[in-house]
């Protein structure tokens, strides 16, 4: 009896590991299939074959340098450009959700019902009407085609997110607080020394998902940008390579960029994975 | 609460006391740049790409910002210098910003203001243009010089009530059949079926982009359905068709799809391009844009002919596409109006046309350009020019022609439709109608 | 069902039973839901009456300071010694006053019909072509949007400054001191710690948020179409047109089909693919966290990669892949013969592409479920397991009797977040099959548009900005009302405190 159960769990095991390599495989693949057709030397944009029949790093060099291109495709540029209001963006949102997530969790006061419920479906708005609203708020204000406009536009909302983080807020419990007041800590105190650096899985969480926004939004850059291609943001750029008038000499570029924007973001995720984990659970089950 | 709410306001207003500043007035600015001194210049007229001095009235210092295609950018950065040249007395801040005329109408209407003085963009973004008031016509003292110096077509197509709102560029915004002449013969390249004999025989592809409503109104024009302006309140106008005759059509296209399923495949048309240089596809249709990286791909095998014939009930039909212009235009809310429209003038002029032939491959709307030996030794060019005159101006166009003509393609080329029902042909040619007319 | 009745059921039965609760109560949820919103008029408007009286009682009552605070702000403050409250009240009229005469009452004052004077065009003396700008009816709506929000802001600074006047007059009789500077800023921080906290976030949400919301939502009552586009021509108010359009058969048969239509599949997408992405990410996630599986970091972190890819390139990708000339058609002919099949995946059936695309989903969706499903899974109580295993219950049956009910019991605000997220869902439709199949019996969609898929249509390429808002509205009534009547009738928001 006892050796059969231990088969059937064997088996069991077997196929376990045998549908996690198919979906591994399944799940892989587009981006191995990126990966490869990035370093293609071959073809223009679609090839007959699933494995490049030439292997070149020209894509990379010319997607850095500009050789062999045009001037207005300059993807280091964008790149830094990126990378600068995805930190700020992420520096912002950050405080102001674990702020609001804070506010709403622990302290008590008159319309923090009603608030919260404005937060949450306020969230929830279509965007796309409202971005011509935006873009001429940010032009009153000379912000147009700048960075800053997109932090801002990356990091105003942020406050909004407030679910998760609050959800892990409240499994902090209520005594340290009190325990802390007994002692004559203000709320602020209480707010900087006690809870947050209990909080470590949601800051990295929050820091997380808000560090990957400006390099998937192509849409909201796009219109806020205009033709300022010097300040344009990886997203954008991207998806101008496969413009008509870019695709035929810009797609193995593209895949190229593509790669180049995924590998700094995958690192980060497998590093923090862990907190993302905790953070996400803690708050998701609360939020 | 109310603490708060005094710091808080105060910062409120203090951003936008700055964005009255910024941004005040600018409902009602007028752009006049008239106050001249000299009135005579004006009734003569000019009769040559560059000007005289007094029709930039006061302007001098002057900044603008020209949007040209990525290909053009350096040839329009050169030719700009010329235009400095020949216009030394005034000083220049001129830039050219590569931006897609495809996405010309989009972004001058997101916000005028910001976008170009001068830019190119395609015939068929007129109507949005001058509704939205973003474009201004061109010069009075112009009018007459361009309109006689460019080819009779593009100036009928610029010309919306009696004004003629921009300065023609090119005369060769279509798609024509390119094709590998390895595979497939100049005399196959003359019949659908030919081209897609030979392209099944020699196992390649015949790439078509039925999906999308530009090449897939050939469908529908081709059956008779020719679209002819629009009404009064915006919706598409059609030529009055014989529809037991558009739906016989329409069934020999479906046909001839399902015949040579395999070999006729519906695809993005950037796919000819990259099928000719993996060696998948014999023949396409493109447009004149591709021309560049369809040469590059094909080499010496690179053939170009006008769209093919169908044969519908033994009578071979030639296929009739979608044809339009390129123009530049000039914005309405420019700083320096009269400099834009001098330096419109200036690259839509004879010599910057030559050039762009030249080095570019664009076919001229200017009438010397046309006459010139680029124009007239180019396959291309002349298989777009016999193309042409089997085709439909992409000019007063409806923004609901594109979706419902593209669906028309779709639905010939899908799998499950049936070639033989002509009830549901009929149906489905009267339902797109109906749709890109925007009836009920 | 009494308390011990209840304890005796399994937990599928409990869920079932919960779920059925929670059903039978929607009816009685949302007429709380309009009630609360009644009241919440009701008390607005006594609030404002009795504001006024309040309003008329303090100045009669006030000293002269405090008389001369109803016109101008912060006097009351600065004759009481309460200086630097006082100064702020008096630079809020100031710039009020500023903004308004130098930008705000231009817009303002056209509100009633957004402009009335046309842009013309004409030629000057040299010929030259000569724009004058009329009225701009879009940035008249914003701006006075703007105004309007402002003039109601600093109303209730005027209010608060009549009142902390009369406050602070009635503490000198009594022989008080106003508190100092430093006496509130540490308030600030404790006490009033909640303001500090929420004012720059909402500050932000604010103008960035709320100001565009509201812009949109007047928006819906406009003729802003492609007949009527700024600077050039002119739009109006035109009331209810853009909802009836959406509704009415007869006239706008297309419009109003497309809407039934594309809400329809809206709510069967949203459905679908929340549900078989949690189910099916539940499933990889218990495999992979299953005792005695090896490896885990490295399952994981396969799926991970599906995340870090921005999603506009997998997606990009996923639609040239599954091209007639696609990799996934040149990896099928290997088992084929070498023939490639040539399957239209995304613009032949509308049964296909509706396939494709929730598979494609399943790609995109699954490595976020299986992230935030780990740890909850590992929550589950063992012994339920235990006994489950007794009874002899199969993988399968445990599944669906234990882990199940209690995920779902668990995260039912995750569900319905996700809910809304797909019904929101742009980025997967758009990318992936840009709505096609194409159809002739809708107005600018395909058969796999979603609402908002089409809402983007109508904006980007057709310009129907009021028909677009109209669907906008309609999106955000559905999804605030379900995610509000959910989340304040589910378990983690009743027992907010549990843990604490």
């Amino acid at each position: 009896m006892i050796k059969s159960y231990k088969l059937r769990r064997h088996i069991a095991n077997g196929l376990i590991y045998l549908l996690l390599i198919i979906l591994g495989i399944i799940w892989i693949s587009p981006f191995i299939y990126l990966v490869m057709h990035s370093f293609r030397a071959e073809g223009l944009i679609a090839v007959d074959h699933l494995i490049p029949q030439q292997w070149t790093f020209k894509n990379y060099i010319d997607l850095f340098t500009g050789v062999g291109g045009n001037a207005s495709i300059n993807f280091p540029r964008w790149f830094l450009n990126t990378f600068v209001v995805a930190i700020f963006s992420c520096i912002i949102s950050t405080v102001s959700v674990l702020m609001v997530s804070y506010a709403f969790s622990r302290l008590r006061f008159s319309a923090r019902k009603k608030f919260m419920n404005v937060g949450m479906i306020l969230g929830m708005f279509p965007g796309f009407m409202t971005m011509i609203a935006i873009y001429y708020l940010l032009k009153a204000m000379g912000l147009t085609g700048t960075l800053v406009a997109l932090v801002i536009c990356y990091s105003c909302g942020a406050g909004l997110g407030f679910q998760i983080s609050k959800g892990f807020f409240d499994t902090i419990p209520r005594a340290l607080d009190e325990a802390a007041t007994i002692d004559g800590a203000t709320k602020n105190q209480i707010f900087w020394r006690i809870i947050l650096p209990m909080s470590k899985p949601i800051v990295v969480y929050t820091v997380l998902t808000s560090f990957i926004g400006p390099w998937t939004d192509f849409i909201l850059a796009k219109i806020i940008m205009g033709d300022n291609l010097d300040n344009y943001t990886v997203a954008i750029g991207l998806q101008k390579m496969l413009h008509n008038d870019f695709i035929n000499t810009y797609y193995k570029q593209f895949l190229a960029g593509s790669v180049v924007v995924a590998v700094p973001i995958t690192l980060l995720f497998l590093k923090m994975q862990k907190y993302y984990v905790e953070g996400v659970t803690a708050g998701g089950v609360k939020g | 609460m109310k603490k708060i709410l005094a710091i808080l306001m105060a910062g409120v207003l203090t951003a936008t006391a700055f964005a009255g500043c910024g941004g005040g007035g600018e409902s009602s600015n007028t752009n006049s740049g008239s106050s001249s001194k000299s009135g005579e210049s004006s009734a003569t007229g000019v009769n040559a790409s560059t000007v005289d001095y007094a029709y930039f009235g006061e302007e001098d210092n002057v900044k603008l910002k020209v949007w040209a295609p990525d290909a053009a950018v350096n040839l329009v950065k050169q030719q700009i210098e010329e235009f400095k040249k020949a216009y030394s007395e005034k000083k220049f801040d001129i830039t050219v910003v590569a931006q897609g005329e495809s996405d010309a109408a989009t972004q001058m209407l997101n916000d005028a203001s910001a976008a170009a003085d001068v830019f190119s963009f395609p015939s068929d973004q007129f109507n949005k243009l001058v509704d939205a008031g973003v474009i201004a016509p061109v010069a009075k003292g112009f009018t007459d010089f361009v309109s006689t110096s460019n080819s009779e077509d593009t100036v009928k197509a610029g010309t919306i009530s009696n004004t003629l709102y921009a300065y023609p560029e090119t005369n060769d915004n279509g798609y024509y059949m390119v094709y590998d002449n390895t595979v497939v013969t100049e005399e196959d390249a003359k019949t659908l079926e030919g081209t897609l004999a030979a392209c099944k025989k020699a196992g390649k592809k015949f790439i078509f982009d039925a999906g999308d409503g530009f090449y897939a109104c050939t469908f529908a024009f081709t059956a008779g359905a020719k679209i002819d302006g629009l009404e009064e309140d915006g919706t598409q106008k059609f030529v009055e068709y014989d529809e037991d005759a558009a739906v016989k059509t329409l069934q020999a296209f479906a046909k001839l799809i399902k015949d040579y399923k395999g070999t006729f495949t519906s695809l993005n048309v950037k796919n000819v391009a990259s099928g000719f240089k993996n060696g998948t596809c014999g023949a396409g249709v493109d447009g004149s844009w591709d021309t560049k990286v369809n040469k590059d791909s094909l080499g010496d095998k690179f053939g170009a002919a006008k769209l093919p014939t169908i044969n519908v009930d033994g009578e071979d039909k030639q296929l009739v596409s979608m044809f339009g212009y390129k123009y530049i235009g000039v914005n309405g809310s420019s700083k320096f109006p009269n400099s834009a429209q001098i330096l419109a003038l200036y690259l839509a002029g004879e010599e910057c046309q030559k050039q762009r032939t030249e080095e570019l491959g664009w076919g001229p709307s200017n009438v010397n350009v046309q006459k010139d030996k680029v124009v007239t030794e180019s396959p291309v060019l002349n298989a777009i020019k016999a193309q042409a005159e089997n085709s439909c101006t992409q000019v007063n166009i409806a923004s609901t022609l594109w979706t419902p003509m593209g669906n028309l393609g779709n639905k010939l080329v899908a799998d499950e439709w049936k070639p033989d029902d002509a009830d549901a042909t009929r149906k489905l040619l009267q339902d797109t109608i109906k749709n890109v007319r925007d009836e009920g | 069902m009494t308390y011990v009745e209840y304890k005796q059921l399994n937990p599928f039965q409990r869920f079932a039973h919960n779920f059925k609760k929670f059903i039978l109560n929607i009816p009685h949820a949302l007429a709380s839901f309009f009630k609360a919103i009644g009241k919440a008029i009701v008390g607005f408007f006594t609030g404002i009456g009795k504001g006024f009286k309040n309003y008329g009682v303090t100045f009669v009552k006030g000293d002269w300071a405090t008389k001369l605070s109803y016109l101008i702000f912060g006097i009351g403050d600065i004759h009481k010694g309460k200086y630097y409250k006082g100064i702020l009240f008096f630079l809020t009229e100031v710039l009020y006053a500023l903004y308004m005469i130098f930008f705000g009452w231009t817009y303002l004052q056209k509100f009633n019909t957004l402009g009335t004077v046309e842009t013309t065009q004409d030629f000057n003396e040299l010929g030259m072509p000569v724009t004058v700008y009329g009225d701009n009816s879009m940035l008249i709506l914003l701006y006075s949007v703007l105004s309007i929000v402002i003039t109601i802001l600093v109303f209730a600074v005027y209010i608060a400054n009549i009142k902390d006047a009369y406050h602070h007059q009635v503490m000198r009789a009594e022989g008080g001191k106003p508190t100092s500077l430093k006496h509130d800023v540490k308030e600030f921080l404790d006490g009033k710690y909640h303001i500090t906290l929420l004012s720059f976030p909402t500050l932000m949400i604010g103008i960035f948020n709320i100001m565009p919301m509201i812009f949109m939502i007047l928006i819906a009552f406009t003729s802003y179409d492609q007949q009527h586009l700024p600077p050039g021509t002119l739009f109006t108010w035109v009331g209810f047109d853009n909802f009836s359009s959406l509704f009415n058969f007869v006239d706008s048969a297309t419009k109003a089909t497309t809407f039934i239509e594309l809400t329809k599949w809206t709510l069967i997408w949203a459905v679908v693919a929340t549900f078989t992405n949690y189910i099916l990410g539940m499933v990889v996630a218990l495999m992979i966290n299953k005792k005695g599986i090896k490896f885990k970091a490295l399952w994981r972190t396969l799926f991970v990669i599906a995340i870090a890819v921005p999603q506009f390139v997998s997606l990009l990708l996923m639609n040239q892949m599954l091209q007639t000339n696609g990799a996934i058609n040149i990896l099928l002919s290997y088992f084929n013969g070498g023939v490639n099949p040539q399957i239209q995946f995304l613009n032949s059936t509308t049964l296909m592409a509706r396939l494709t695309v929730i598979i494609v989903n399943l790609w995109v969706g699954i490595p976020y479920t299986i992230l935030s499903m780990s740890g909850i899974l590992m929550n589950i109580p063992e012994d339920l397991y235990e006994s489950a295993r007794i009874d002899g219950a199969g993988p399968v049956k445990t599944f669906t009797k234990i882990t199940l009910p209690y995920m779902i019991f668990v995260t039912t605000p995750q569900l319905i977040t996700q809910f809304v997220g797909n019904i929101n869902n742009f980025n997967v439709i758009y990318l992936l099959t840009g709505g096609g199949p194409s159809t002739e019996q809708f107005y600018q969609a395909g058969r796999t548009d979603i609402l908002v898929t089409w809402l983007f249509n109508l904006t980007m390429s057709s310009q129907d900005y009021g028909l677009a808002a109209a669907i906008g509205i309609l999106v955000f009534i559905v999804c605030a009302t379900l995610s509000l009547l959910i989340y304040n009738n589910s378990k983690s928001m009743k027992d907010e405190e549990a843990f604490s």
